[in-house]
């Protein structure tokens, strides 16, 4: 298997030289396990660039087996290196929507177009997942590592350093020895991040990953967030109920209606890459989007009538 | 942030020894309780008002703790006119139990692993295990023994039988009781299918295994001692049986007290290999 390895890394390593390798892949399952050479540059040569588009989704739905339909006909377009927040109603759909992007789930109807460069020199997709997903027997360290203890890397100095850097942006250097039963909430969603980030992937997926905490310990984790994805260019997808972590960490957010859920707005978030974000909480501008945002997404939480669905009750209750 | 972190921490390892203040007291009391029993034992069957009215305090069925003492001493070291013959019954059910245990924790964390990652297995075979683990092993002793010899295999292998449920049962629940999250985190990730099922469903089966080490060792010396007994292999079984049928009480007390002190040893010892191999588990 190893070997195997082995032989796929000159390959990419060819492909990376004739700048051939991108191409837009139709979704069909998370197959490809490249995933080397992790620090590599960000604005490495072969992947897609800057402005192109990453993801996109078009007229997609999604209908469960029990009949619930959570997506109707939904467009979503997410640029390299942007960070989209997605707001909407609880149970709408969202973690379908992520799941679908992760290549987890295949939409019911409509196309999902993930532009990844599987043979690329970068991971593909990473995400966050809402429920905690550390394996409780590794130490902050291997826990980081993981990624490329799957690939036989993890002893390799390049990779040490490259955890220990991550630690160091994470703020868990300190840690690098504890077991997760040993952290924190707030450290271990921190972990949870670092883990997604680890193998540098283009995409990262995030689903509610910080609603679990208090305010205080988001507030730290989100300058974090921010400074990492932007500094490895990672596209990133947000999903959240927290319109001012939407407004904080994202370029752009997207309102979702009720379900089936699809696009209701969109809004650009004009605050650039370079972020402070206790300071901009206090900014005019900011506290007018977050405004909007709310107005956009209180719309959505009316009761209005429509056909009654089993479900819709706790749909209500939930926000 | 993290100096408060580092102090809850350090409160956490206080609180452990919280309580310890009580200790002298419980251990003062345990020891009374031991000394009271043990002169009972040795002192009520010799007032014969009692012994004679009383079976249960005749010293003929009860012995006293003096006469297994020199049962135990005779039964290991031996004086000029023999003995000393313990040991080499003692060793067949120890290994027996060790060979059965070891076995049996392998095979059920493999099967077990493999039914909790593979649906169509697990929906094949399980109502067969489920219906062989309703099956009484110890009904089954003759089978093992036409099969393996009246040895140390035939005991071996019916502990083999009891502790394989009890180490399957636990590993299929704990390789089945992985979050879809946490599977789905390590395919993101890129693990392949083999690589989930050793790095992320193996350990959890393992710690679940692990965590009913005690009950499984437990259940290995009873199920040797039960064979032994069942068909007079080598052991302590056949010891037990040899002093039912002379009618030794002490003989009867003497190894008991060894089958308990095994027990408790290979307990303390699954113990500490659990607490050490498991100390990040949180069930």
């Amino acid at each position: 298997m190893a070997r195997s390895r082995l032989g796929r890394r000159t390959e990419a390593t060819e492909a990376t030289e004739a700048t051939e390798a991108t191409g837009t892949v139709e979704t069909n399952g998370t197959n490809g396990t490249n995933g080397e050479g992790q620090r590599s540059d960000p604005q490495d040569s072969t992947g897609p660039r800057e402005g192109d588009v990453q993801l996109a989704l078009r007229d997609v739905s999604y209908v469960y087996r029990t009949g619930t339909e959570a997506l109707r006909s939904l467009d979503l377009t997410v640029n390299v290196g942007r960070t989209i927040a997605v707001a909407g109603p609880s149970g709408c759909g969202k973690s379908t929507l992520l799941a679908i992007l992760a290549g987890l789930m295949q939409p019911t109807s409509g196309r999902v177009a993930r532009q990844l460069d599987p043979r690329g020199s970068r991971h593909e997709v990473a995400m966050v997942f809402q429920k905690d997903t550390l394996l409780p027997w590794l130490t902050v360290e291997a826990q980081v590592g993981f990624h490329a203890k799957l690939h036989r890397r993890s002893r390799s100095a390049e990779t040490k350093e490259w955890v220990a850097s991550l630690l160091e942006l994470g703020g868990l250097t300190e840690f690098a020895g504890a077991f997760p039963y040993e952290l924190s909430g707030g450290m271990r969603r921190r972990l949870a991040f670092l883990v997604a980030v680890a193998p540098l992937p283009r995409v990262l997926l995030l689903d509610e990953p910080f609603s679990s905490l208090d305010e205080p310990t988001r507030l730290a984790i989100h300058q974090d967030v921010f400074d990492i994805t932007r500094r490895y260019g990672i596209t990133t997808v947000l999903v959240t109920h927290d319109l001012a972590e939407a407004a904080s960490l994202s370029d752009e957010v997207v309102i979702l209606t009720r379900r089936p859920a699809t696009v209701a707005s969109h809004h650009e978030v004009p605050f650039g890459d370079r972020r402070d974000l206790l300071a901009l909480r206090q900014q005019r501008d900011f506290l007018d989007l977050y405004a909007t945002l709310w107005r956009e997404l209180s719309v959505q939480l009316e009761v209005r009538p429509r056909a009654a669905t089993p479900e819709r009750g706790a749909d209500d209750a939930a926000i | 942030m993290r100096r408060s972190e580092r102090s809850r921490r350090a409160a956490a390892r206080h609180d452990d020894g919280a309580g310890d203040d009580r200790i002298l007291l419980v251990r003062s009391l345990q020891l009374v309780l031991v000394v009271v029993f043990l002169a009972g034992w040795q002192f009520l069957p010799q007032i014969e008002s009692l012994s004679d009215r009383f079976r249960f305090v005749d010293p003929i069925y009860v012995s006293s703790p003096t006469k297994v003492w020199d049962e135990l001493y005779y039964q290991f070291v031996g004086n000029d006119s023999g003995g000393g013959e313990m040991w080499s019954f003692m060793w067949p059910t120890v290994w027996a139990s060790i060979i059965g245990l070891g076995t049996g924790i392998v095979a059920g964390l493999v099967i077990g692993l493999v039914l909790a990652e593979s649906r169509l297995a697990n929906r094949v075979f399980r109502p067969f295990l489920i219906a062989m683990n309703a099956v009484p092993r110890i009904a089954l002793v003759p089978v093992f023994i036409i099969a393996f010899g009246p040895s140390l295999r035939g005991t071996a292998a019916v502990s083999f039988a009891v502790v394989f449920f009890v180490a399957f049962f636990n590993a299929y629940e704990g390789g089945s009781s992985v979050q879809t999250e946490v599977l789905q985190n390590a395919r993101l990730l890129g693990a392949s299918r083999l690589q989930v099922l050793g790095r992320v469903r193996l350990p959890y089966a393992v710690a679940w295994t692990f965590a009913s080490l005690p009950l499984s060792v437990t259940f290995a010396v009873i199920s040797v001692v039960t064979a032994e007994v069942l068909i007079g292999a080598r052991g302590l079984g056949r010891m037990l049986l040899i002093s039912m049928q002379t009618g030794a009480a002490s003989l009867t007390f003497a190894v008991t007290i060894i089958l308990s002190l095994l027990g408790l040893a290979g307990v303390a010892l699954a113990e500490v290999t659990r607490a050490r191999l498991l100390h990040w588990w949180r069930p």
